[in-house]
Formats: C-alpha cells, structure tokens, sequence
C-alpha cells in the first residue's frame, strides 16, 4: 500500500505531484469547470441580458408615457435610469438566482453529488468553493446586467431620464450585489430542498408571496415582519431608504438571510447520507 | 488497506450492514461478494465517507475518508457509473474532479488513454455515453489521483468480452502493483477468475473472509463420485458413509455422489467394506456453489430452489 511496495509501471510512471494547492483552491477550480462546461450556464446568462433588455425597456416605456399622457396626476418628473434598473431586479432576479439554484440542485438530480464529496469530503468546503463561485460569476453578471438596463433606459427615457455617472454607479454596484446574495442564497436552499422546483416555488415565496401579503392589510406591526425578509431589506437597501432602517441595515439583512442558507446547507450536507 | 471495525448501518428498521468487521489488505484482489441487497454498495458509500454508520468505523490507510485532504490520492473509486452530468462532457467531468485534488490536466489525457477513450468518445456529453464508456469513464476517474486503494463497485456491468477481460488484467495489474484492491461483483464466475481473496455478505453480515481457493475447496457443495459395479455393496456403502456424517445422493444403481468426506476417506471406507470400486472422482465445487452453499439462508428473496437430484439419503 506504501509507495515502496508498489513496483514500478509504465501505466503510472507518469505520477501526477502531490498537490501543492490548497484544498479550497481545488474546490473551487472544479466548480469553476463544472459552471461552464454544460450549456445552461450561458443560456441562462442569455436569458438574463435579454429579460433585463426587455424589462428596463418596458418601465422606462411606462415612465416617459406617465410624463407625456393627458392625466397630469401621475407625472413623476424625471427619473433617474439606476432607479429604472433596481425596478427591473423584481424580475430579473429569477433568472440570476436560477445559476445558484442549478449549481446545487443539477447535483442532485444528476448524481454527480457523489462525486464531488468524494473529491472534496468536507461539506462545508463543498458549499464554500460554491458559493464563492455562484457569488463571483453573479456579481460580474449583476455588472452587465445594470449596464445593459442603464443603456436601454437612457435611450428610451430621453429628456425625462437623468444618469448622474457616480449615482448610476452605485445602483449599478448595488444591484449586482444584490443578485449575488440572493444567488447564493438560492444554492444554500437547493442543498436543504434538493429539488429545483421545491427551491424556486420557496425562493418566491421568501422573496415576493409571503411578504406582500404582509404588506397588503398595511398593519404596521405585519409591515415591520415583511421588513425583516430577504427581497424587502434588499430593496431597502437598493432603494437608500433611510426608513425603516438605514440601507446598511438592509443589505446586512439580506447577508444573513444568506448566511443562514449556507448553514442550514451545510448541516444537510453533513446528516444526510448522499 | 481498508479497515472496517464493527460497521453498522440501519434504515429505520432494516438493518444493511450488521456488525462488519474486515481488513482489506493490499497486494490482491479482493473480490466483494453477496447477493441483491446484502448491504455491499452500502458499504461502499460508508468507506468513501458518502453514507454515515449508524455505528462502527471504516477507515481508509487508518483514516475516516471525510478525513482526507485530497483524498483522489489515497482512495479511487467507481460507484454508480451513470453520474456524469447529461450536458457535460467525459473530459470536462475528469478535469473538474482532476482539479478539485490539484490534479495537472494532462493526468487526464494519461487515464483517458490508459481506459481506451479517444478524442471524439471524451468530448461527448454525459447523456450520449453507452453504459461502456460510463464505466471506462468511471474508472479513469478512479485512476485520476494514482491512489494505493481503489474500489470497483460492479465494474463489468456493460462492458463487452474485451471490456471485461480488460478489467480483469486491469485490477490484477494494480494488485500486482502493491495496491489496495476492493471489487463488488454479483458475477461469482467473474471473481472466480479474478479475486484472489473473498469477502462474502449475506443481509449486511459477514459469512465468510477467506482465500478465493479455500472457499471453493472448503465448500460443503465439494463432493466425491463413487461408482462401483455391485448395487449391493454400493448400498452398503451408502449407509456406512452416512453413519460417518456426510451426506450421501443416490445417483443410480450403480453410483453416489457423497459430501462432507474426502475421497481419501471414502476410499479408505470402501476398502474396509472391500467395495470394488470403479470411480473415486473429488468433484471441485464452482465459486458459484460455493457461493449458494454459504449464502443459503441469507438470500433476501430466495427463489424456490429444487434439488436436482430426487433421491437423497440425509445423514442427519
């Protein structure tokens, strides 16, 4: 079993080195290799450019109709294109998230689990190595996505736009830090649910269904639970909205919603037999 | 060398594995045998640390696999072939798994070559696969990491006779080598030819941990011919032989087939009778009786087995 009692053969002179990279840094190589080698990857990315193409189109049609129809009463003025572009994250959002979803839950469906907690047995790597992947790629695709919505809104809004370089900046950088939380918190719940449709019908309900129910009755104390969801402290957060709390606050809320995913991931991971 | 120490797994109320305790040494093969449902790919997902014991260890070069760091070095394996992505390709699956342990890419190519797919067969996605190729695709994954344990859960399902026979020098060339090798096969032919050493489970329990040789010679389905011109004399014999417990079947008037002797024994009895004999033959049991007579009992869902001989004197 030692290398001295094994004779040599040319089948395995070739022995590949001990490796010299870090186990982390191995994980997340092979989920870097895994994420483009199977198509879906740039055909969700290509849905994503084109949903937010449409959608930035779509509003942007509505708020230049809003300043020029005949009922003064809804005119909001100018508007500014990043505002535009978080509108369009309602969404957008769905198409972003599904990376992290199918990162996850493809695992599952396909076996190839097995195989990825026989090359990296730690659980908590595994998850790791993903979400730093489905983080990455989700944030550098939150940057597109904004540049395309920012470019398709300017157009259309014309004179009723505004595009101030370091606001739109920021909404753009928030946005794409957005869709990489919730992103990632779609692949801590695919690893708890397994299923992709369980995952999707869940994620809609966190971020849109359950929380606008509780905002419907406009109770505050029911208002003030809907706050504490991951889609509303996100959009506080997009938003800059100062009340109910500071935009910090929202973006840290979110952060934990996420985090708690991964946790509840992890533990998934480590109790259930794969 | 793999080492199980009390291994247990139970799902609710069934119980897959009981109590395994087996030392899987290195420089042979050992063949893992047992029937539909005794627990043998079950242990296999607990040594590579994928299906938790409910009690016991199983450790791999004296670790717990969810131990390792880069564990593709230590311990190779092929387990459910068919767990390729549908959309991904045979190379890109190997260079994802080549790089999760620091793997160099070229180590790919080498075990693409060394399990005889080419070019065109790797670049294929995982849905366009022939059960074949999944498990050559499998097991150059095994190979990926050089590792000095492999285990090969079923390894010639789907492959053809050249397939197989290439398996077979395969595993015996990594024995050869001083490696751990470990192979799950319901095919008892196929181990015959290939195990030097067995390890047989019926419904989770170990039955038997002993040389491929010694199991098929130790066998109670081991038996010795008896012919003897004189039906008078043979029933004679008949009845002494089982006075000295073992079981005797009338194969006609003129011949016995007797186990639980040696025919050293029964000639030695024959001669004491002064029953002329004409044929003394030790019958060597295939692995495959071998195998019935060990696993009797244990079988999950026995199949209403009939003698195939009508008459028989039992002994006891």
């Amino acid at each position: 079993m030692s290398a001295q009692t094994r004779t040599a053969d040319p089948r395995t002179a070739d022995r590949p080195a001990p490796p010299t990279t870090g186990p982390l840094a191995g994980a997340v190589a092979a989920e870097w290799t895994k994420l483009w080698s199977v198509r879906s990857t740039w055909w969700t990315m290509l849905a994503a450019v084109l949903l937010t193409a449409v959608t930035n189109l779509q509003l942007a049609i509505y708020a230049v109709n809003a300043n020029t129809n005949d009922d003064p009463a809804d005119d909001p003025g100018t508007v500014t294109v990043g505002s535009v572009v978080i509108d369009s994250l309602e969404l957008t959002q769905y198409a972003v998230l599904a990376l992290g979803l199918l990162a996850m839950t493809a695992e599952f469906g396909t076996g190839t689990l097995r195989t990825t907690l026989r090359c990296t047995p730690s659980r908590g790597r595994v998850l790791l190595a993903k979400a730093a992947v489905t983080g990455a790629v989700t944030y550098a695709l939150g940057l597109l996505l904004g540049g395309v919505g920012a470019l398709v809104a300017a157009v259309v809004l014309g004179e009723w736009g505004e595009a101030p370089l370091g606001g739109t900046a920021r909404d753009v950088a928030a946005s794409a830090a957005y869709l990489a939380l919730v992103g990632v918190l779609a692949l801590g719940l695919g690893a708890v649910l397994r299923s992709p449709v369980l995952t999707v019908i869940v994620l809609l309900a966190l971020l849109m269904i359950v929380p606008l129910s509780l905002q419907e009755p406009g109770i505050t104390a029911l208002t003030r639970i809907a706050d504490g969801f991951p889609g509303v402290a996100g959009a506080h957060f997009l938003a800059g909205d100062t009340d109910p709390y500071p935009p910090v606050v929202g973006l840290l809320l979110l952060a934990g919603w996420t985090a708690a995913a991964l946790v509840a991931a992890r533990a998934a991971l480590r109790h259930r037999d794969a | 060398m793999i080492t199980l120490r009390g291994l247990t797994k139970r799902f609710g109320a069934t119980t897959a594995v009981d109590d395994l305790t087996v030392d899987v040494t290195p420089g042979r093969v050992t063949g893992f045998l047992g029937p539909n449902g005794a627990g043998k790919s079950t242990t296999m997902r607990m040594i590579l640390g994928l299906d938790r014991p409910t009690a016991g260890r199983a450790l791999v070069a004296g670790r717990a696999y969810r131990e390792l760091r880069h564990p593709l070095h230590t311990v190779g394996a092929l387990l459910d072939a068919g767990a390729i992505h549908p959309a991904r390709s045979g190379r890109a699956h190997l260079l994802a798994t080549a790089r999760s342990n620091g793997i160099p890419a070229r180590r790919v190519e080498e075990v693409l070559g060394l399990v005889g797919l080419d070019d065109r067969a790797a670049a294929k996605p995982g849905r366009a696969l022939s059960l074949g190729m999944g498990q050559r695709l499998g097991i150059a994954g095994a190979l990926l990491g050089d590792p000095p344990v492999l285990l090969f859960d079923e390894p010639v399902n789907g492959l053809d006779p050249d397939g197989v026979r290439w398996i077979r020098q395969l595993t015996r060339s990594l024995a050869a080598q001083g490696r751990t090798v470990l192979v799950s096969s319901h095919l008892m032919s196929e181990m015959q030819q290939t195990a030097d050493h067995l390890v047989v489970i019926g419904r989770g329990r170990l039955i038997t941990d002993a040389p491929t040789a010694e199991v098929i010679a130790g066998s109670s389905a081991a038996s010795v011919r008896v012919r003897s011109p004189r039906p008078g004399d043979l029933t004679a014999l008949a009845e002494r032989l089982s006075a000295d417990a073992a079981t005797v079947t009338v194969d006609g008037p003129d011949a016995l087939t007797v186990t639980g002797l040696t025919a050293e024994r029964v000639g030695d009895l024959a001669h004491e009778l002064g029953v002329r004999l004409h044929e003394l033959t030790p019958v060597t049991a295939s692995l495959e009786q071998a195998f019935m007579a060990l696993t009797d009992g244990s079988v999950e869902y026995a199949a209403g087995r009939t003698s195939p001989t009508p008459h028989r004197i039992e002994a006891r």
